[in-house]
C-alpha cells in the first residue's frame, strides 16, 4: 500500500451562499417527486442519528446541531437526484459537514481553522515518540470520565476532530471518511494519527 | 514496506493496522515489525486504551425526538406545491365538483351543522385544490399560533403531534358564513387532515358522532367552549384517533 504525501488539498469545505430553509425544488414531473421522496426515505432518514452526532461534534451543542441537520437535511432533499448511489451514510454526512462549517463561518467565524494552521499541523511530522517509555498507558488514562473526554475531543482542531469523531466514535472506515471530508486517504490517515495523538496527551494533562 | 523503518509511514501503518484497514500482507508486515519495534508496539497500545476508552465512555447517542418528524415534515412542507401534490388534488376534484352544488351556500345564523360540516369538508377539498393547503407553513407550533393573532378573535389550541406522525403542516383562515376561523393543517402519512375550531356558543353548535361526506371522514368534538371539526380522507378510525391524541395532548403551547 501507498502513502500519499501529507500536504493538505484545503481546509475546511465551506459553501457559499445562506442557508436554505423550505425551498421548493423545480421538478418536472409526479413519479420523479414519488422517487426523490422514496429516495429520501431511503438514503437520508436511516442516517439521522450519525448526522445529528456529527453535527453535535462539530458545532459543539444540541440545538445547533439539531438545526444544522434540519437544513442538511433539506439540502440533501434539494440534491437527492444528484446522489448517484455511492455509500449513502458518507454522503449525507458530507453534506451534514458542509451545512455545520457554512453554519459555523456564520454564526462563529473565530472557531475556524485557518488554512494556515492547518498545514502546520498536517506537516508537522509524526514520528514514534522515543522520549516516552514504551509502557501502555491505560493506566494513566483509564480514570478519564465521559465529561473530561468529551471536553479534550471538542479542544481539538477540526480538521482532526471530525476525522477521529467519524473514525473512532461513528466507526466509518477510511474510504468513507475520506469521502466525507473531501480529502485522500493518505490525509484521513495523518490526521487520524494525530488526533490520536493530540488527545492522549490532553487526557495525560488532565490526570 | 519489506524492512520499513521506523518512520511517519510506520506509524500510519500501525494505526491503519488496528483499523482494519490492511490487507492480508501488510498486516502481517506491519505485525511482524511491532514485534521487533517497541516503540511501535507501545503506540499500538496506546491507541488500543484510548479506543477502548472513547467506546466505554462515549456511547452514540440517538438524535432527539422529534427531528426525524420535523425532518419529514418539513420536507413534505417543501413538497407542497409540486405536481405530486396536485396529483393528490386530483383524486379529489370529482368529489369537490359533486360536493360543490350543496356547499356554496351561504351560512345564516340558522345554519345546521350537517351543513356547516359540508362547507368544512368544501374548505378542506379548496385546501387541498389550492397552490398551498395553508396560509402559514410551518411544523411549529411556536410560529403557527401568533400567526392567528390579529387575524381571528382566538387564537386556537395548537398541540404537536409530531412524535404520534401526525406532523403539524402549517394553518389557514376558513370562513363559515360571516365567522373567520382557524384551521390547522396536519399530515399522516400522505393525507391531509383540516382541523377547524368554532366557538361553540355561535349558530354552528352541535353534537354528533363521526360521519362521512363525499368520502371525506368528519369527526367534532367540543372542549371549553369550542367546537373542534376534522376532516379528512383519512379512515374514520385513524381520524378518530387523531381527535384522540388532539384532545389529551398536553404538549401545547
Amino acid at each position: 500500500m501507498s502513502i500519499t504525501p501529507l500536504r493538505p488539498r484545503t481546509g475546511p469545505n465551506i459553501p457559499d451562499g445562506p442557508a436554505v430553509r423550505l425551498v421548493t425544488p423545480n421538478v418536472p414531473d409526479s413519479a420523479g417527486v414519488l422517487d426523490d421522496n422514496a429516495r429520501f426515505r431511503d438514503v437520508v432518514l436511516p442516517y439521522i442519528d450519525d448526522a445529528y452526532r456529527l453535527a453535535r461534534w462539530l458545532t459543539g451543542n444540541g440545538t445547533d446541531a439539531e438545526d444544522v441537520v434540519q437544513d442538511a437535511s433539506l439540502r440533501a432533499f434539494r440534491a437527492i437526484r444528484d446522489y448517484a448511489g455511492g455509500n449513502p451514510r458518507a454522503w449525507l454526512l458530507s453534506i451534514v459537514r458542509n451545512t455545520a462549517y457554512s453554519w459555523l463561518h456564520k454564526n462563529r467565524p473565530a472557531t475556524i481553522v485557518s488554512v494556515d494552521d492547518l498545514e502546520a499541523v498536517e506537516l508537522a511530522h509524526v514520528k514514534p515518540d522515543e522520549r516516552r517509555d514504551d509502557t501502555p498507558e491505560g493506566s494513566l488514562i483509564a480514570k478519564v470520565d465521559a465529561e473530561q473526554l468529551r471536553a479534550a475531543i471538542a479542544k481539538l482542531p477540526a480538521p482532526f476532530r471530525e476525522t477521529l469523531v467519524l473514525r473512532d466514535i461513528e466507526g466509518l472506515d477510511y474510504r468513507e471518511i475520506a469521502e466525507t471530508t473531501e480529502v485522500p486517504i493518505g490525509t484521513v490517515m495523518s490526521r487520524l494519527a494525530r488526533a490520536r495523538r493530540r488527545l492522549l496527551e490532553m487526557l495525560r494533562q488532565d490526570d | 514496506m519489506s524492512h520499513p523503518k521506523s518512520d511517519d509511514s510506520s506509524v500510519l501503518l500501525v494505526h491503519a493496522y488496528l483499523d482494519g484497514e490492511l490487507d492480508p500482507a501488510n498486516a502481517l508486515s506491519v505485525a511482524q515489525q511491532m514485534g521487533q519495534e517497541p516503540a511501535l508496539a507501545a503506540e499500538a497500545e496506546r491507541v488500543k486504551e484510548l479506543q477502548k476508552l472513547i467506546h466505554d465512555r462515549l456511547p452514540r447517542e440517538p438524535a432527539p425526538p422529534g427531528l426525524r418528524a420535523r425532518i419529514e415534515s418539513s420536507v413534505g412542507g417543501a413538497q407542497r406545491t409540486k405536481p405530486s401534490w396536485r396529483a393528490l388534488a386530483a383524486s379529489v376534484a370529482v368529489a369537490a365538483v359533486v360536493a360543490s352544488g350543496s356547499t356554496w351556500l351561504v351560512v345564516d345564523s340558522q345554519q345546521q351543522p350537517t351543513q356547516i360540516a359540508e362547507l368544512l369538508v368544501a374548505d378542506h377539498i379548496r385546501g387541498l385544490m389550492a397552490p398551498d393547503p395553508v396560509d402559514v407553513v410551518s411544523s411549529d407550533r411556536h410560529t403557527v399560533k401568533p400567526w392567528f393573532n390579529g387575524r381571528i378573535p382566538n387564537s386556537p389550541r395548537v398541540v404537536d403531534l409530531a412524535k404520534d406522525d401526525f406532523p403539524l403542516i402549517g394553518g389557514r383562515v376558513d370562513v363559515l358564513g360571516r365567522t373567520p376561523v382557524s384551521t390547522l393543517v396536519y399530515r399522516r402519512a400522505k393525507h391531509l387532515i383540516s382541523l377547524t375550531a368554532v366557538p361553540a356558543d355561535s349558530a354552528f353548535g352541535f353534537n354528533g358522532g363521526p360521519r362521512s361526506i363525499n368520502g371525506y371522514n368528519v369527526v367534532r368534538w367540543t372542549e371549553n367552549g369550542v367546537s373542534y371539526w376534522a376532516v379528512s380522507d383519512l379512515e374514520a378510525k385513524e381520524l378518530e384517533t387523531f381527535a384522540q391524541l388532539f384532545r389529551t395532548s398536553r404538549n401545547e403551547l
